[in-house]
């Protein structure tokens, strides 16, 4: 047996010494966790590097890949860290392939089937706002992220811009406890809006979709930084969507002269966006560990992997 | 377009918060009144202290919505965490398989006046209450236990409690038992989170100190100010 895993190793492998380590970042975001297994494992299937992960802060993260510490950063959320980058400067390199991500407002099932919401707009029409009231003070409610986000004050902006933070009331709390009244609300059927962010494991444990809003037009936003003004709210506008985001993985560039096969293969890797918000899913819910997490999504796209390859 | 639920609940806000921000709640006058769901006619009916202590008087017991139950309840919360809806008086101890048992809960009668994210801190069965100078000043009658009853029946906290701390520091909020079992499902009296005596017992047995307890911001216009 141990013959034919070494056999396998030296058909797959493209030359790099087995005694090389890559050192993959893991960040605190869950899907990340396992993508990162799924990373140091294929890299060591295809290359015969030896994967070494180490636990880091996303800033973190990208100082130690300029440094030279690290080798990998699993999921780059782009625009997020798009100055952090830059702050790194050629040392990392941004693969092309990314996943899509997009943040907005969410209505659970019950809240379409008894409201008829579609759109983030609805939450201007004061009876449709009314159906998320749980104070009977003829307002709805609506969390929009954890105080310390930075979407969290785009969201007021865009609760402004759009009107309807003179039909809702805003709050903002710990995404634990958005999550937990996401699960009660729809245990008891009650009809719910929230701010949410895809890839995520509640779309995968919830019935909920992200309601309609104008594409993003960078003309329609304007935001002002609360430190440097502190009217900045009513200064500021978000009148569309959001961007989209995008998660791409980063290396450090000095891997495609040190070690081509693997930088090659850090461009090549594609995940879907199913992938991270299953690979978030099996992580928060399964409370599988991320190593089980990445052995079992490892097995289980085979075909896809070897479609990166080819 | 049917909407969701009015609840009139509450006469003010009292007591301090903990975790959770409001941003720009207005003031507004509330109700005492709580609800229940009629399972039959898919509604929520208003649920006052008269209808329940008819209710307690001629059945034995609250409403089947407020009894102990295991439910369908699907979340990414591990097993043995709390998650109290304290807008609907349920409390949700998740189990493993997508399922929790609900408890039904009184809550004070300033509700909750927080929400966030807590942990039991200690556990004690038949806690000794002590009034607090408040409800002294208020009722005369309760300066007699200014040192402390001792746990029985009699004893506002009940068969058991379990004490809130966030940050390892007790939050002066706590789970506890009730000598009003008929009151579960209100907000009356003072106190914080009430399970009937059977439930409490039942409750205290299946967690452990250190377990999450997530309080909801149901009811927002609590946390004005918070």
């Amino acid at each position: 047996m141990g013959a034919l895993v070494l056999m396998a190793l030296i058909t797959c492998s493209t030359g790099v010494a087995a005694a090389q380590e890559i050192v993959v970042g893991i960040t605190a975001w869950p899907s990340a966790k396992v993508s990162a297994y799924v990373i140091g494992q294929v890299l060591a299937e295809r290359t015969g590097v030896t994967p070494v992960y180490v636990e880091r802060g996303s800033v973190g993260l990208l100082t130690s890949i300029a440094r030279g510490d690290i080798d990998v950063y699993p999921e780059l959320w782009s625009p997020n860290l798009d100055a952090a980058v830059s702050r790194a400067g050629a040392a990392v390199t941004v693969s092309t392939r990314s996943v899509t991500g997009k943040q907005g407002i969410c209505a659970t099932r019950a809240a379409i089937d008894q409201t008829g919401i579609k759109a983030v707009s609805d939450l201007t029409n004061p009876d449709i706002a009314a159906a998320f009231d749980s104070d009977d003070d003829g307002r709805g409610e609506l969390w929009i992220g954890d105080a310390s986000w930075f979407s969290t004050q785009v969201e007021r902006v865009r609760a402004r811009s759009a009107g309807y933070d003179q039909t809702m009331q805003l709050l903002q709390a710990p995404e634990d406890m958005a999550m937990a009244a996401v699960d009660a609300s729809v245990a008891l059927a009650q009809p719910l809006v929230f701010y949410c962010y895809s890839p995520h494991h509640v779309f995968v444990l919830h019935d909920v979709v992200m309601l309609a809003e104008p594409a993003f037009d960078a003309a329609a936003w304007q935001l002002v930084a609360p430190a440097g003004d502190p009217d900045w709210l009513e200064h500021s506008r978000a009148e569309t969507a959001w961007d989209v985001s995008s998660l791409s993985i980063a290396f450090a560039t000095r891997l495609k002269t040190e070690l081509p096969a693997v930088a090659d293969i850090l461009g090549r890797i594609q995940f879907e966006a199913e992938d991270i918000a299953g690979m978030s899913y099996v992580l928060q819910v399964e409370r599988k560990s991320p190593e089980a997490a990445a052995h079992e999504w490892l097995a289980e796209h085979r075909a896809r992997i070897d479609g990166w390859f080819e | 377009m049917s909407v969701g639920p009015s609840r009139r609940r509450l006469l003010e806000l009292g007591l301090a918060g903990l975790a959770a921000g409001l941003i720009g709640a207005p003031a507004q006058a509330q109700a005492i009144y709580s609800q229940i769901y009629d399972a039959k006619r898919k509604k929520w009916i208003d649920y006052d202290p008269r209808r329940a202590q008819q209710y307690y008087a001629a059945y034995g017991s609250v409403p089947e919505e407020f009894k102990r139950q295991l439910v369908p309840f699907r979340t990414a919360e591990k097993p043995g965490t709390v998650i109290i809806d304290g807008d609907r008086h349920f409390l949700y101890l998740v189990q493993p398989e997508f399922q929790a048992i609900r408890y039904g809960i009184g809550v004070g009668r300033d509700g909750f006046g927080w929400a966030g994210i807590v942990a039991i801190g200690r556990m004690v069965e038949w806690p000794t209450w002590t009034p607090p100078p408040e409800m002294i000043a208020r009722d005369p009658k309760s300066a007699q236990w200014a040192n402390g009853m001792p746990g029985g029946p009699d004893n506002p906290l009940g068969a058991r409690a379990m004490y809130l701390y966030e940050g390892g520091k007790d939050t002066i909020y706590r789970i506890h038992g009730t000598a009003e079992p008929w009151s579960i499902g209100l907000n009356i009296s003072s106190g914080c989170i009430r399970l009937n005596n059977d439930d409490v017992t039942d409750l205290y047995s299946r967690v452990a100190v250190g377990a999450k307890v997530v309080v909801l911001m149901s009811g927002a216009a609590l946390y004005r100010g918070v």
